[in-house]
């Protein structure tokens, strides 16, 4: 039964990252940029979430509306700071992103300190129910469903509909979709700002699992890229996948085997590296 | 990206290329003797973060490299910089003194490394192979923050001081130090200037610039990029070596993003040559350590800065050519 709470703590973490990295895996999907501010995004949103929280939900809701609102003015910005950038390599697109989180970094540290915060859940989700003999935080079981709501939507946005089309066709050949009319800039910058929304809701709705801090936009950074690996870049389904195995490989290897759980991820994904086929990257 | 570089290759040119090159050999020998003289000089904090420098350009070579001559921007180079430092920390500990002894040992423990996961990097190639590297590096910053038997945890571990041969007068001062690890530094700079005019850098340029080009002629990109990569992870594990006589302490924090990051940096700020890649070093710690504690804690933001200043200066001088071929 232990097991079986731990898998839903599991479960809830890996769905954390999904809503994160599928933003990660969107932008280098379309955009084929490797975005390392985007860590600093979900750690707007921990900090909005930390701003809003009065106990209400008329809060978590004005955290979630303005982090949207910050989360897609940012993602344009991001896209038209990294557009001249274009033909200049991957190297020139990593040292802008790198430089953007530095600073969003010392703005942090400048307006909210050094130390953790809190960011605790909404009163009407602050309780816990019984799972068999064990308790469970309500606000995860919300969290999951949430995340999961979220997982389905992003995924049918980008297979049944056109907008999802488009995109589609933005990443599978940009000069293709252009000749056909298709107005590649702004659906570029339209994916990076919905990457970045994303990852911002990720961040306001998962204060409560892993807080507002200095250093969570490096460690959120981190996972999300090895789940953008294992799951294979620029792929939604993937993406889930990978998230959810991360999700269980921290939290289960913890339980089952603490001194060695970091070995396992480390080993996951040698493993996945290993296995699959070259170059990791596959359409949307 | 474009590879080949002028200023790696010694330019064979009449006129005003030949007064270049001169005026340019000029310069690297005003900063070596600028570099030898400067403990006598200045102060013994300057001394120390010369020698962080000293690692840095050694760690930002080996980036220069990867990201420069091979077109694989690595942002994990700071992996095999920890391998090296534990390396020669432990070998410190087993009461091991000899100095250049504990470098061969970081360096090799570094190339080993290096080959070991480079057949795994190498299924990758531009933002994928960025991606990869960076999740290994930090998969080994948290190894060495979690095997605490091996290498202290987060508290990090003691390296000892180093003599210059077995039973030798122990290094103490900062500044025998500093003129240690230059003559390594100057050694090696020596070593990768000869490396980069031989047969294998062209061939590693030209599968930056042409793989499969050259994989149509029958060229194999295989076992000259993993000999490539192990050659980058010995420097890298060099630059190990030298930052625990340096510093005589390693911990997790020497392998974060961060020290990845700032050397690719430098190396960038190179625009290609692996001269430009060392003052790039030299001008990033100068950067963190000289100027940044004058900006009351906002190092952080002066470096951000640099960062998008350096993204942005390939695409400033294209428009500025532009402008100026207008007129």
């Amino acid at each position: 039964m232990t097991y079986a709470v731990t898998a839903l703590d599991g479960l809830a973490f890996g769905l954390l990252l999904f809503t994160v990295a599928a933003g990660l895996s969107l932008i280098f999907g379309v955009l084929d940029i490797l975005n390392l501010a985007h860590g600093s995004l979900y750690l707007a949103g921990a900090y909005c979430a930390y701003l809003f929280s009065d106990g209400s939900l008329a809060g978590l809701a004005a955290a979630l509306a303005v982090g949207g609102l910050a989360g897609a003015a940012a993602g344009i910005v991001l896209a038209a700071v990294t557009r001249p950038l274009t033909r200049y390599g991957h190297l020139a697109h990593a040292l802008a992103t790198l430089g953007i989180a530095f600073l969003a970094a010392d703005a942090f540290t400048t307006v909210f300190g050094g130390a953790p915060l809190p960011a605790d859940p909404p009163d009407a989700l602050a309780g816990s129910v019984r799972l068999g003999v064990h308790g469970y935080p309500v606000y995860r079981l919300a969290f999951i469903a949430v995340a999961a709501v979220i997982a389905i939507a992003v995924h049918l946005i980008i297979t049944r509909t056109r907008a999802g089309a488009l995109v589609r066709a933005t990443v599978n050949d940009p000069a293709m979709a252009a000749a056909t009319g298709v107005p590649t800039g702004l659906v570029q910058t339209a994916a990076v700002a919905g990457g970045a929304v994303l990852a911002v809701t990720g961040g306001v709705l998962g204060a409560p699992l892993l807080g507002p801090a200095p250093g969570v936009d490096t460690t959120v950074l981190v996972l999300s890229l090895i789940v953008v690996v294992i799951g294979g870049a620029g792929s939604i389904p993937g993406t889930l996948a990978g998230a959810l195995l991360v999700g269980q490989v921290q939290t289960l290897g913890a339980l089952a085997a603490p001194t060695t759980a970091p070995f396992t991820l480390c080993a996951v994904l040698l493993l996945v590296l290993t296995l699959r086929p070259r170059q990791a990257v596959r359409p949307i | 990206m474009t590879c080949t570089r002028a200023a790696d290759t010694a330019p064979a040119l009449p006129g005003k290329a030949t007064h270049w090159w001169a005026a340019s050999r000029l310069v690297v020998a005003a900063a070596v003797l600028a570099a030898i003289a400067l403990p006598a000089v200045v102060d013994a904090y300057t001394v120390s973060i010369a020698n962080t420098a000293l690692v840095m350009a050694v760690l930002t070579i080996s980036t220069h490299l990867l990201a420069n001559v091979a077109g694989l921007p690595s942002l994990g180079q700071a992996a095999y910089l920890g391998v090296g430092a534990y390396t020669a920390a432990l070998l410190g500990a087993a009461s091991l003194t000899a100095g250049p002894l504990l470098l061969v040992a970081a360096a090799a423990a570094g190339a080993v490394a290096s080959a070991l996961t480079a057949p795994l990097l190498l299924r990758t190639r531009g933002t994928a192979f960025l991606m990869t590297t960076f999740a290994v590096a930090e998969l080994a910053r948290t190894t060495a923050s979690l095997w605490a038997d091996v290498t202290g945890g987060d508290d990090g571990r003691h390296a000892a001081p180093v003599a210059l041969w077995s039973g030798g007068p122990l290094l103490a001062a900062d500044g025998h130090v500093y003129l240690y690890l230059l003559s390594v530094f100057l050694l090696l700079a020596v070593a990768m200037a000869v490396l980069l005019r031989s047969r294998l850098a062209d061939m590693v340029r030209g599968f930056a610039d042409h793989e499969p080009r050259l994989q149509g002629l029958g060229y194999r990109s295989g076992g000259i990029l993993l000999a490539w990569l192990t050659i980058a992870g010995a420097v890298a594990g060099l630059a190990g070596g030298m930052l625990a006589a340096a510093h005589q302490y390693v911990s997790p924090a020497d392998l974060s993003l961060d020290v990845s990051a700032l050397a690719l940096l430098a190396a960038a700020i190179g625009i290609g040559s692996m001269r430009g890649a060392v003052a790039g070093a030299v001008l990033v710690v100068a950067v963190r350590d000289l100027v940044g504690v004058h900006t009351a804690g906002h190092a952080l933001a002066l470096l951000g800065l640099t960062f998008l200043a350096v993204a942005y200066q390939q695409p400033l001088r294209a428009r500025l050519h532009t402008i100026r071929s207008r007129r």
